[in-house]
């Protein structure tokens, strides 16, 4: 986010038109004298200065219209299209020196991809990159919002496979557009609908639709209900971004974000009733389960640097790290009071099974 | 089982990008070089030139030979390497009747003007698998006449000055330009013709094809196809003129599709088509797919949203790829609505026995840890 | 002032400049509606007529008299080309409504029942799923509420309720036709467009409709404007009618006058063609 001094210069000459980025590679000659097209070759954050630029713009519009999905002329990066290019271009367009990156895919700061993506802006950007949420500035992110509360020094980049969630009901962008353009979603209504009278409830599990600020139907990107309401109300930025589908949108802070349901048949995060993390303990985070070769069930937090830091301290809150401990996160954070006594009970009894989850809310 | 690492994320993407230089390097054999890439696969140089939009020859080569002739990885490896590239200039628009033709056949007429040259292709031979590739260099015992190659009229304006085919829309001033800009729809024929230049052979050759097999209206004669080398032009920065700078290998081809666009004045449509390399059946699939979406029809060939939706090889790969990326986030929210929808219909959820928090501290490794599961 | 006064209202077909002179070349005293000088299509034009509060005005004529474009054009549907419409729920010219004022008023002040059931109703949604789409586009939020809306309407309108959760596609025409009906009335709209409702159904269902709409429209007292080709349809449901051919009006007044004592030339032909 803080262009060092280079940085703007190069941005500087590239602004008159005529010159480029010094050190980019100005002739096939040149490259071919190259053994290797190795990073060296290659601009601050790998992207050019003029692509950069154009981001950070489709990135100002996305923010002034909440939930409004901009166009930006995608790059093809060294990642796979799908695969978060739509991110590391926004997460590339905003780094600079001074940040500190932390990349998350599924939850994992350690999954292939994820350290994928931490190497290529490690290398190009040459940016501190962290694993603990409350230390980054930019955080990259596949499926997941943390389960720490973000601040507002914090820009949280979602990775985005589908833009819009009118996709669903019809696959034609262009007549999805128009209906963006007109807050016409009575067709998405009619899924929903229809949904509750064959299922008895919305069937809808990640990549539940919101409406943004009473204006735009949004697609939050596929992570799971239990993410859902951490959009609503925060402090800090969120963006979303598509690299194969081209589109950047936003979720400014202090934003309203309200899940789509009706009145009578509310929405649901998802349910772990009496499960816990096997690891430590917690009832208020998002569990995935494993089954081992024994046929036996674990469920683990998904949020596996808040875990690490759980198993130091069970006590520990997700604003802990906040003035204010009461800030609204997510389903439910825990009275810390309450949460103690009854991790005691369980740990008394040695394997008596906790009946309650996380606090609802 | 797969793997398993917490914090080696790093070494095992070392790891693995270790293991698929070795399945290069490790044979008997000797390396084969980016120079024999370029000259003995000539055909896969060009499509990788066309589907990844950059004309380069010697670094297409570098590519396959790092993709391990995978055209779709290497169409990739050139299109990211492509999108950091400063823009120096634009081109004077090339005309392709100064195209110097190597080939070009006319299945439109039995002769034109300029004649049909046959050139160099495979079409009309045996396919048999050759047993016995002669290593001597025999060339020069082959009586090849020297043909020379020719900038030839294209048979599709004799047809224009009779004013049975329809005229393009008029040129605007700027061309639309789809690395620029993202496309939208309904989207400009100029866009969609860069879409389509750059697509996927596989992809086009199918999406053609559903046209001519039935689902579509589209089944064009050929005015003709043509390969050849294109000379390049610029506009001299202080003189003005256009100034030849390069010239690139391209295959042209345009056909006419018998349906009439207008009633009170009949005149065929058309369609057009041209890639980089010498790719035959890509640039005559351009031209099905070119007149299929000026139709604008309700099949599929017919929808410019869906043709060009499917066709870019990059988005498709990477995205039917991705699906081997861990999705347990998500799947644990899918597993939660489909016992929750039993639950409410009175049908039980085994239940599993459950580990234990208590007898489970001491394990090493969250959940992340597992990460095939997909 | 009635609930609906429409005035000159006008509409070209044609991708050609017009001349400027196709009204007056064309209506029924010429007996054609493409302007002999520039080619032009006149569809209708200066069609005058007003509709009051609880009133069903039946608008008759042969195909392309001009009738389904006026209707349409009433409806919403489709632009007019000139022309000014004062309605009860508009300020200003209701014609020029802009899109999503359209879309308000189409869902909850003017409802219209397509001949082509594609038009109006979404084959791939169930039935209930159709009638639903009215309210939740008016804001109805509460499930059951619209559920027990969208089942006193399948009643209403004589749809068996068991079949509301099923496919609109696997409903016969009769249904569908219904199911429009049920659509079209869900927001108590002031004002209902009936296109050709008739046309595709069988004789005995034709009569069964008709009945269940004259019910409807009594009880609910809501006004309606019926266009047909079939006098007998609008004998049974208008209490005044509008005649049209080739673009015009050419006889307006009580549905029983003009049935036993039709003045213009045309009507006269029209209705003795019938007896």
């Amino acid at each position: 986010m803080t262009d060092d001094p280079d940085h703007e210069e190069m941005a500087a000459t590239t602004d008159g038109g005529l010159a480029t980025v010094a050190d980019e590679p100005r002739a096939v000659s040149d490259l071919l004298s190259e053994t290797e097209a190795g990073i060296a070759g290659y601009n601050y954050a790998y992207l050019d200065e003029h692509t950069k630029r154009e981001v950070r713009r489709g990135v100002l519009n996305a923010i002034a219209l909440p939930g409004h999905q901009v166009p930006f002329a995608s790059r093809e990066m060294p990642l796979a299209r799908g695969w978060g290019t739509g991110g590391i271009q926004t997460t590339l367009s905003l780094l600079g020196p001074e940040d500190t990156f932390k990349v998350i895919d599924q939850g994992s700061d350690e999954s292939i991809n994820a350290a994928n993506i931490r190497r290529l802006a490690e290398t190009t950007a040459d940016v501190e990159t962290t694993t603990d949420t409350t230390d980054a500035s930019v955080i990259q992110t596949r499926h997941r919002i943390p389960e720490e509360v973000l601040t507002d020094d914090q820009i949280l980049v979602l990775q985005v496979p589908t833009t819009d969630p009118l996709r669903r009901v019809d696959g034609s962008d262009d007549a999805n557009r128009r209906r963006h353009a007109h807050k016409n979603y009575s067709k998405m209504w009619v899924a929903l609908y229809e949904n509750v009278v064959e299922w008895g409830e919305i069937q809808i599990s990640a990549r539940y639709p919101v409406m943004v600020h009473d204006r735009y139907l949004m697609d939050p990107s596929p992570i799971p209900r239990w993410d859902t309401s951490k959009l609503n109300d925060a402090d800090s930025l969120f963006l979303f971004a598509a690299g194969r589908e081209a589109r950047i949108y936003a979720v400014p802070p202090h934003t309203d974000v309200e899940p789509l349901a009706f009145e009578d048949r509310q929405f649901q995060v998802e349910r772990f009733d009496g499960k816990r993390c096997h690891r430590c303990a917690s009832t208020d985070t998002y569990l995935t389960e494993v089954t081992d070769e024994d046929g036996v069930t674990r469920y683990a937090c998904n949020d596996a640097s808040f875990c690490e830091k759980r198993i130091e301290d069970p006590t520990l809150s997700k604003s802990h790290h906040l003035d204010d401990e009461t800030v609204a996160w997510g389903p439910g954070t825990p009275d810390p009071l309450v949460d103690d006594a009854r991790r005691e009970t369980v740990l008394d009894n040695g394997n008596s099974s906790v009946t309650e989850g996380g606090d609802e809310a | 089982m797969g793997y398993v690492a917490v914090k080696a994320g790093k070494d095992v993407i070392r790891k693995s990008e270790q293991l698929f230089e070795k399945g290069r390097i490790e044979g008997e054999e000797p390396n084969v070089t980016v120079e024999q890439v370029e000259s003995q696969f000539g055909r896969l140089v060009g499509q990788v030139m066309s589907e990844g939009g950059l004309y380069a020859p010697k670094l297409a080569a570098r590519a396959i030979k790092q993709a391990q002739g995978d055209a779709a990885e290497a169409s990739f490896l050139l299109r990211a390497y492509r999108s950091t590239l400063e823009r120096f200039d634009e081109t004077v628009p090339a005309d392709p009747d100064r195209m110097f033709a190597t080939r070009r056949v006319s299945p439109a007429y039995k002769d034109v003007p300029g004649g049909q040259i046959l050139g160099a292709t495979k079409d009309y031979t045996q396919r048999l698998l050759d047993f016995d590739f002669d290593d001597t260099d025999p060339t020069e015992e082959w009586e090849l006449a020297d043909e020379k190659p020719e900038s030839l009229r294209n048979v599709m304006e004799l047809l224009r000055e009779e004013g049975l085919v329809a005229d393009p829309d008029a040129e605007t001033d700027e061309a639309f330009d789809t690395t620029r800009d993202p496309v939208m729809f309904p989207a400009s024929r100029d866009a969609v013709l860069q879409e389509l230049a750059r697509g996927e052979t596989g992809a086009m050759t199918a999406l053609a094809y559903s046209a001519l097999r039935g689902y579509g209206q589209v089944h064009p004669t050929l005015g003709e196809v043509r390969v050849g080398e294109l000379p390049v032009e610029i506009e001299h920065p202080y003189t003005g003129d256009a100034v030849e700078v390069t010239s690139v290998e391209v295959t042209e081809s345009e056909s006419v599709v018998p349906v009439f666009a207008k009633r009170d004045d009949p005149q065929f449509a058309f369609g057009y088509g041209l890639v980089f390399g010498r790719n035959e059946r890509k640039a005559i699939s351009m031209t099905i797919l070119d007149a299929s979406i000026q139709l604008d029809g309700d099949e599929p060939a017919e929808d410019a949203e869906f043709v060009l939706d499917t066709v870019d090889g990059i988005d498709s790969f990477g995205f039917i790829e991705h699906l081997k990326l861990p999705h347990y986030v998500t799947f644990q929210s899918i597993l939660d609505r489909v016992r929750t929808i039993r639950e409410r219909r009175g049908l039980t959820n085994v239940e599993r026995p459950e580990g234990d928090a208590s007898t489970d501290r001491s394990t090493p490794e969250p959940d992340a840890t597992v990460t095939d599961n997909d | 002032m009635s609930l609906l006064d429409a005035e000159n209202v006008t509409r070209f077909y044609g991708d050609v400049e017009p001349c400027g002179r196709c009204v007056e070349r064309t209506g029924a005293e010429h007996g054609r509606n493409r302007c002999p000088e520039c080619g032009m299509v006149v569809g209708c034009a200066d069609v005058t007529l007003s509709v009051e509060s609880g009133e069903v005005l039946g608008i008759v004529g042969e195909s392309g008299s001009g009738k389904s474009s006026l209707a349409e054009m009433l409806a919403l549907d489709l632009a007019a080309t000139d022309g000014t419409v004062a309605f009860d729920a508009y300020d200003g010219n209701f014609l020029d409504a802009n899109y999503e004022e359209r879309v308000d008023l189409q869902n909850e002040h003017v409802g219209m029942v397509h001949q082509h059931v594609g038009d109006g109703l979404n084959l791939e949604f169930t039935g209930g799923g159709n009638v639903a789409e009215a309210l939740l586009a008016a804001g109805w939020r509460h499930f059951e509420d619209v559920r027990t809306r969208v089942r006193d309407l399948f009643e209403e309108t004589e749809v068996p309720a068991d079949r509301m959760d099923d496919p609109t596609s696997t409903y016969s025409g009769g249904m569908q036709r219904r199911v429009q009906i049920a659509k079209a009335i869900a927001n108590d709209p002031e004002l209902v467009i009936l296109d050709e409702p008739t046309t595709g159904l069988d004789v005995s269902v034709q009569a069964r409709v008709l009945d269940m709409f004259r019910r409807i429209q009594r009880e609910q007292d809501v006004a309606t404007i019926v266009v047909s080709h079939d006098l007998g349809v609008i004998r049974l449901l208008a209490d005044r009618t509008v005649v049209m051919r080739h673009g015009r009006v050419v006889e307006t007044g009580l549905t029983d006058r003009v049935m036993e004592d039709p003045r213009h030339e045309y009507t006269q032909t029209l209705i003795n063609s019938v007896i």
